[in-house]
């Protein structure tokens, strides 16, 4: 706890401003223009993201150095604030809107907030990842489960959801309050990938009951998850972000990442220009950026996230995805089955269910086998 | 020269292409309708699909709605790629369940009706604008039973219009294409089928071209019926024009002749003349030469006369004329003539007659018959000119008869005396020999029927009948 204190505090020192909603951390960060000293009044894009800015700022990058002239203003935070922050703050909307949450991010441009722009760079990537030239997807991000290899005590790892309850039955008290997942309710991301385990897998109602018996933690992102685990405050990781949780593995030998192999969710993170976006030229710019050839090649290797594109080389692309071991690769369609993620009726469904599994006190363990 | 209207192959081409623009604009214009209506209907039922989807999974427990939204509903919706979809489910009294807060035009005075009713509920269809779009929505009821309890939901889903019109416009480009393929296939064979009827046409042509303009004999082309009968006047006009030609040559030369005889005549008289040294044979040398040349002068006035009538005939028009006053004045001025021949004329008849026709042409043929029969009289006797009315038939006519007492003509001759020069070889008279086939021609001009009879005891009578018609009045 006093870490996270103490990196709480170190937030505060990078950000001008912090929430004091623990929970709603939002980063602000400036990357001036490079034209030092500006020569004449510089402009200003704005940008909402739930991207990690060092991840994000390769990209940045080149496009300051493309267009000299533009300082960018990133606003980083959780998917479902950015949402929120959106539809309440209607006078300021960012000029580009970045979110791995495809449902929230659909549902506004399905509700007309998108801009259409016919970007020419929309031939480098594959006709569904974009819809109605509004919502433009530009990653490939599998949804992975990370575990700290010393729970495995010499056991095989588990590579599917089958083998991963067996686990958790196996070490049973072991786990108790040491399974890390997202909060579907404060996530964006979270309850997307939750809700698509509901429509995909039978093995969903055994993991909710398993995750609920053992108390398992709730994180509102993938950092402090991917923190908690190395710290070994859990064990277990469900539904992550495959990107940051491979680069953990490559640092940290103990902690091992898993597609697993009976069915594989793949995510786009998706972008969108907002219809009173102040600089829709400066967000058309940087929506070209990053479905070019070389934005997907700097998100290929510099950021670590998977482009959406297939024709990208690189350490994090496609291909090299496709060469770990993976299940059937279930990426979720970005067009109208999205908005039943967004129905308030379904949520309330999937919450009430996620809240009796997860805040009933067990009784005892005989509810394990 | 007549002037060429439109051809037919242009008017045929022009006429046909109107035609086939005309259906092929109707066919484009249904097949756009149909493609419309197509479009709408298929959307319609997958927009109806969704919402039965919805309605399925919409229940009540304990008075409590439960409603679990099926993926497949939204799949259903997301057939259409391209498009919004907008959906909200709402309990009796209008509060919104889930989904859009927003949806506007919600037909609820219609749903309400059908709830009331209590019979199954059936889509209704509606369009409206919505978030700057206007987009088709349906509107459906589902009653939820419970043991005491009827409770009605209704569910509203709507998508944007951009499929609809995709595939509108996919099946009207379909149908253009066809269209156009159809247009110009049947233009060609259209176009062939022209071509080929009207090639008896041009074959006609050919062979009339290909023609020496000597030849006139009739055309031998194998033409359709409707063609026939153009082809019979072509080959009618030809025979007409060979015969006119042949006749003209036939008077050229014969009218070349009749000058050069009469000149050779005086030539040699004249040279007799010359050679004579008695003083009273070559006077009445000389008296030959004046009635030779006398005879040639009328020769070559009844030619110049017979040219300016052919001339009248094309050129002037018929007008009322007094028949009975022209054949008096003519009587009156051949009198004199008729008196050095020693022969008398006498007019008979006390109508008058007005009938349409050419003054001067009358007038020729009046003079060329009645100096005949003059020149035919024997010395001291009568040349009756008479004109009358003759009822025959019920057929009123006039007729005018001139009638002489020379040795008139035998029947054999009759048939020829109207020939040019024709010159009877018994006759030993002077005379041109073209004076009463100019009268015939009159007479033909104005459809008067031309007779030659015997007089008695001898003589030749010349009647011109002139039938009743428009124009002819008379009064005794």
């Amino acid at each position: 706890m006093k870490v996270s204190y103490v990196l709480g505090l170190c937030l505060i020192l990078v950000s001008r401003m912090v929430f004091a909603d623990a929970v709603q951390q939002t980063t602000y960060i400036t990357f001036p223009s490079l034209n030092k000293p500006p020569k004449y009044q510089e402009d200003v894009l704005a940008i909402y993201g739930a991207i990690n800015h060092q991840a994000i700022s390769p990209l940045f990058k080149a496009y300051q150095e493309k267009y000299p002239n533009v300082a960018i203003h990133y606003t980083e935070s959780n998917t479902r604030h950015l949402y929120e922050q959106f539809i309440s703050q209607p006078n300021v909307r960012p000029d580009v809107m970045l979110s791995p949450a495809m449902d929230l991010q659909f549902k506004l441009a399905n509700d007309g907030y998108a801009l259409a722009y016919d970007s020419p760079e929309l031939s480098n990537v594959p006709k569904d990842s974009h819809w109605r030239n509004e919502l433009f997807g530009f990653t490939y991000e599998p949804i992975v489960t990370a575990l700290n290899s010393d729970i495995l005590a010499g056991e095989a790892l588990p590579l599917s959801r089958e083998q991963l309850l067996n686990l958790i039955r196996s070490k049973n008290h072991l786990l108790d309050d040491k399974i890390g997942l997202f909060d579907i309710q404060q996530s964006g991301l979270g309850y997307l990938a939750w809700a698509y385990d509901g429509q995909q897998s039978r093995s969903y109602g055994r993991l909710l009951e398993a995750f609920g018996t053992h108390q398992a933690r709730l994180y509102t992102d993938t950092s402090s998850m991917l923190n908690a685990l190395l710290k070994g405050q859990i064990f277990i990781a469900y539904n992550l972000v495959g990107a940051y949780s491979y680069q953990w593995s490559q640092k940290y030998a103990w902690i091992k990442t898993i597609m697993p192999t009976d069915y594989t969710t793949i995510i786009m993170r998706t972008a969108f220009i907002p219809r009173d976006a102040q600089q829709p030229t400066l967000a058309k710019r940087f929506i070209d950026l990053l479905l070019s050839p070389e934005g997907q090649h700097i998100l290929a290797n510099q950021s670590g996230i998977t482009p959406i594109s297939t024709k990208v080389k690189g350490p994090y692309s496609r291909d090299e995805l496709s060469k770990l071991p993976h299940g059937i690769f279930r990426p979720i369609p970005l067009g109208l089955e999205l908005l039943i993620q967004t129905d308030d009726a379904k949520k309330q469904l999937i919450y009430h269910e996620w809240d009796n599994a997860m805040f009933t006190v067990p009784n005892d363990s005989s509810a394990l086998p | 020269m007549a002037k060429a209207t439109t051809s037919i192959r242009r008017q045929l081409i022009l006429m046909v292409a109107t035609v086939l623009i005309v259906i092929n604009v109707v066919a484009l214009w249904s097949a756009h309708i149909y493609a419309n209506r197509a479009a709408k209907e298929s959307y319609d039922r997958l927009l109806y699909g969704s919402a039965l989807q919805m309605a399925e999974n919409i229940n009540i427990l304990d008075s409590q709605f439960f409603i679990d939204l099926p993926v497949s509903a939204f799949e259903t919706l997301a057939l259409s790629t391209s498009d919004r979809a907008f959906y909200s489910i709402m309990n009796g009294q209008y509060q919104v369940l889930t989904g859009y807060k927003d949806l506007p035009n919600i037909p609820f005075t219609q749903l309400l009706q059908q709830s009331s009713e209590k019979e199954k509920f059936i889509p209704i269809y509606y369009e409206a604008m919505y978030r700057g779009e206007t987009v088709r929505f349906v509107a459906l009821g589902k009653r939820l039973l419970e043991a005491d309890s009827v409770n009605d939901v209704f569910i509203i889903v709507g998508q944007t219009l951009d499929a609809r019109r995709a595939a509108a416009t996919e099946i009207s480009q379909m149908a253009l294409q066809f269209v156009t393929l159809f247009f110009f296939i049947t233009l060609l064979l259209l176009l062939f089928v022209i071509w080929r009827v009207l090639q008896p046409l041009q074959a006609i042509k050919q062979a009339i071209t290909e023609r020496s303009p000597q030849e006139l004999s009739p055309l031998e082309a194998n033409v359709p019926s409707e063609i026939a009968p153009l082809l019979k006047s072509i080959n009618y006009f030809m025979a007409q024009l060979d015969n006119t030609l042949s006749r003209l040559k036939r008077f050229t030369a014969e009218a070349a002749h009749q000058i050069r005889t009469p000149l050779a005549g005086l030539n040699s008289q004249a040279q007799n003349a010359l050679d004579e040294t008695d003083e009273v044979l070559r006077q009445k040398q000389l008296q030959h030469i004046l009635e030779s040349s006398n005879v040639l002068t009328n020769t070559v006035n009844q030619l110049l006369s017979r040219a300016t009538l052919t001339h009248r005939y094309q050129s002037h028009p018929f007008s009322p004329v007094s028949l009975d006053h022209v054949t008096k004045e003519t009587c009156r001025e051949l009198v004199v003539w008729a008196l050095e021949q020693q022969v008398e004329i006498e007019y008979l008849g006390d109508i008058q007659v007005t009938i349409n026709g050419d003054e001067f042409a009358l007038k020729q043929m009046l003079q060329n018959i009645i100096e005949n029969a003059i020149k035919y009289s024997p010395k001291g006797s009568v040349v009756e000119v008479e004109l009358m009315v003759m009822d025959e038939l019920s057929e009123t006519s006039v007729v005018l008869q001139i009638r002489d007492q020379g040795i008139g003509v035998p029947d054999q001759d009759k048939e020829h005396i109207f020939e040019y020069f024709y010159r009877s070889p018994d006759n030993f008279a002077s005379g041109s020999g073209i004076g009463l086939s100019i009268a015939k021609e009159v007479a033909e001009h104005h459809d008067a029927r031309f007779h030659l009879k015997d007089n008695q005891p001898t003589g030749l009578i010349v009647e011109v009948i002139f039938p009743q018609r428009k124009g002819l009045s008379y009064e005794s």
